[in-house]
């Protein structure tokens, strides 16, 4: 589909597979907060789809607002909308490539990319997204959603501390999903030569995020108030998203070497919008199943966990393994070092990357299980709080990267 | 006396004679082993210091094969081992060659006869070699995935794994050998088949808990767990 608009200042994209059912309400959203907060910018909302069979490219096409119920004046420029079937590898990495190389091909000044499945959009994310690039000459505009104290536990215990510790820029989201990036940032991605890896299938997310701040673009943040979106599928599982994000996360270390074992400390990033409080669902949580994985990779990963992370932080775990399910705690030292640790693993190619991180997977829900024991009777900027002495711990065992990367 | 004399000295002398016509072929195979032993000598040391240069150890590391000698317990760097395989290899092709010097009907036949079976010797050491690597990355994939899922008997499935693999492969590298080709077709028949009952048996009778388990944990997940990202 063609939009007949050979400019356009702005452009938001939205990748999809398979999202008939919320795209509209998403496209709703985003043409509301185009003519809301731009309207005085030619924009153009496109839709990379990874080819749909439920119609999602025709809702994309048919949904429409009438504006004049909601705003009392017009828009100079009406949002055009196209959806188009990117190509290359199939996944969201290829549908932003798409996004990006039509706002390159438009000369676009700005970019916002927002997932297809989110039920919680309004037209303000448009505004906080691209108001930094487009105002305050921000190059990429992370997310800042209010979460749930137990979710997000890939996020809190490992991309978010570690990004952080590594380049010494405080994103709390580097995975958030929802960016708004420049014209020149678009540029400089897709002269990147990782379009045929990883990146282009998953990864995208942390990699935009590393790669912006490695590379000294300006970055800030901006508050978004709750993300709620459909159920992810529920064949992804834990083992594999490990895998996806902590392998994104690693590869770009060995890419970054050189850049991080210059940054000694952190500083936060600007943020941008008004934080308010607000409701969040229910989160139930299997303590103790998390705990018996834990218990399992004690027993029977043994000498793989050795191989990787030492005979004396093996003990510890071993040690732990023994406490009672209430009392079970997982020291901050303890859980860096062995991210770093894995860290170094990978590196090295101590094991195939699969393996390598799918070994993770008990580690990481005894952490977790520690953090919901610890937090459970806690107020959500407690919790924070405890996030915020891990990320000071990754900071300080930083050393320990550094001097076992070789 | 003459007779006597000559009964003595004719065999010393057709011995002797014997000996003029063999001694060349001897002192040439002496020759062609003791060149053997110094040529492989220069190779393996010529080779070891060009995979060294190249950083070939490092590359293994990466490669995960130095983990692998590690596990087959051999903890010498993966450029001196091929070094020393390659030292090995030469020596015995040139004692085959050396033998073969001696013109000796019986020696040109074994020799001749072990040149026709070296492909097969190879082609033996690389299903072991692949296969130990296969078995091991197998075994270890089912322990992960075992763990992580949270069945409780991951280790012996993944070393029944493993020994099924195992199993699998010598079969596969005593027929190439063709050693007793029927009776390993036979007996590996028996020993995975009684392998994979046992097993059956065993996980059937041991895991109904599990399955037990497994089933109503799937029900439970129905309901809104954390989001890991």
């Amino acid at each position: 589909m063609t939009t007949g608009l050979e400019h356009a200042d702005i452009v938001v994209g939205i990748p999809s597979y398979n999202n008939a059912a919320t795209i509209g309400h998403v496209v709703r959203a985003v043409d509301a907060g185009l003519h809301k907060y731009f309207p005085d910018k030619k924009a153009v909302i496109v839709n990379s789809d990874g080819g749909s069979k439920d119609g999602t490219p025709d809702v994309v096409k048919n949904t429409s607002h009438d504006h004049a119920t909601i705003f009392l004046a017009h828009k100079v420029f009406p949002v055009h909308k196209m959806s188009i079937p990117y190509t290359g590898l199939p996944g969201k990495g290829s549908a932003i490539r798409a996004i990006m190389e039509t706002a390159v091909d438009m000369g676009a000044t700005a970019c916002a990319v927002v997932d297809s499945d989110l039920r919680s959009i309004t037209p303000e994310w448009i505004e906080l997204l691209l108001s930094p690039v487009i105002k305050n000459d921000f190059d990429f505009v992370a997310p800042l959603y209010e979460r749930h104290k137990f979710d997000g536990t890939i996020t809190n215990s490992i991309v978010y501390p570690m990004t952080r510790a590594l380049y010494g820029k405080s994103i709390r989201q580097p995975i958030g999903g929802e960016f708004g990036f420049s014209g020149k940032l678009a540029e400089f991605y897709l002269k990147q030569d990782v379009w045929q890896t990883d990146v282009a299938r998953f990864g995208i997310d942390i990699w935009m995020t590393t790669e912006a701040v490695a590379n000294n673009f300006k970055v800030c943040q901006a508050y978004l108030g709750a993300k709620i979106h459909d159920p992810k599928d529920p064949g992804s599982d834990l083992s594999s998203m490990l895998v996806q994000v902590v392998g994104s996360l690693f590869g770009l270390t060995e890419k970054h070497a050189h850049h991080w074992k210059l940054v000694n400390s952190s500083v936060e990033v600007p943020t941008f919008g008004f934080r308010y409080y607000v409701g969040l669902e229910h989160v139930k949580v299997n303590v103790a199943r998390m705990l018996g994985i834990y218990r399992e990779g004690v027993k029977d990963l043994a000498d793989i966990w050795v191989e990787i992370i030492g005979q004396g932080d093996y003990g510890q775990l071993k040690e732990m393994a023994a406490m009672p399910d209430d009392a079970f705690r997982f020291p901050l030292p303890l859980w860096t070092s062995i991210i770093y640790d894995y860290c170094i693993a990978h590196h090295k190619r101590k094991l195939p990357e699969g393996q390598l991180i799918k070994t993770l997977t008990p580690l990481y829900l005894g952490k977790t299980a520690s953090f919901v024991l610890e937090v459970i009777d806690m107020e959500q900027a407690e919790a924070e709080a405890e996030i915020e002495k891990l990320c000071l711990e990754y900071e300080k065992g930083k050393k320990h990267l550094a001097d076992n990367w070789s | 006396m003459e007779e006597f004399v000559s009964l003595i000295l004719d065999p010393i002398a057709e011995v002797f004679a014997r000996f003029k016509l063999f001694f060349p072929n001897f002192l040439a195979m002496l020759v062609i082993i003791g060149l053997g032993f110094l040529l492989a000598w220069a190779v393996k040391a010529g080779l070891v210091k060009v995979l060294t240069a190249v950083k070939f150890d490092a590359w293994c590391d990466r490669a995960g094969f130095t983990n692998l000698m590690r596990k087959g317990d051999l903890w010498a760097k993966p450029s001196e081992v091929t070094g020393v395989v390659l030292y090995w290899f030469l020596v015995i092709i040139f004692i085959m060659v050396g033998l073969n010097a001696l013109n000796i009907p019986v020696i040109d036949n074994l020799v001749s006869e072990f040149f026709l079976y070296l492909p097969r010797i190879f082609s033996a050491l690389l299903i072991l070699l692949v296969g130990y690597m296969v078995a091991g990355f197998f075994s270890r994939a089912v322990l992960i995935a075992a763990v992580n899922s949270g069945y409780p008997f991951a280790k012996v499935l993944a070393e029944a794994v493993r020994l099924l693999l195992i199993v699998l492969i010598l079969a596969m590298a005593l027929e190439q050998l063709n050693v007793a080709p029927s009776i390993v077709v036979a007996a590996f028949s028996i020993i995975f088949g009684g392998i994979v009952v046992a097993l059956a048996i065993s996980f059937g009778v041991g895991g109904i808990e599990s399955a037990k388990r497994m089933i109503e944990k799937k029900d439970k997940e129905k309901e809104r767990d954390i989001e890991h990202i």
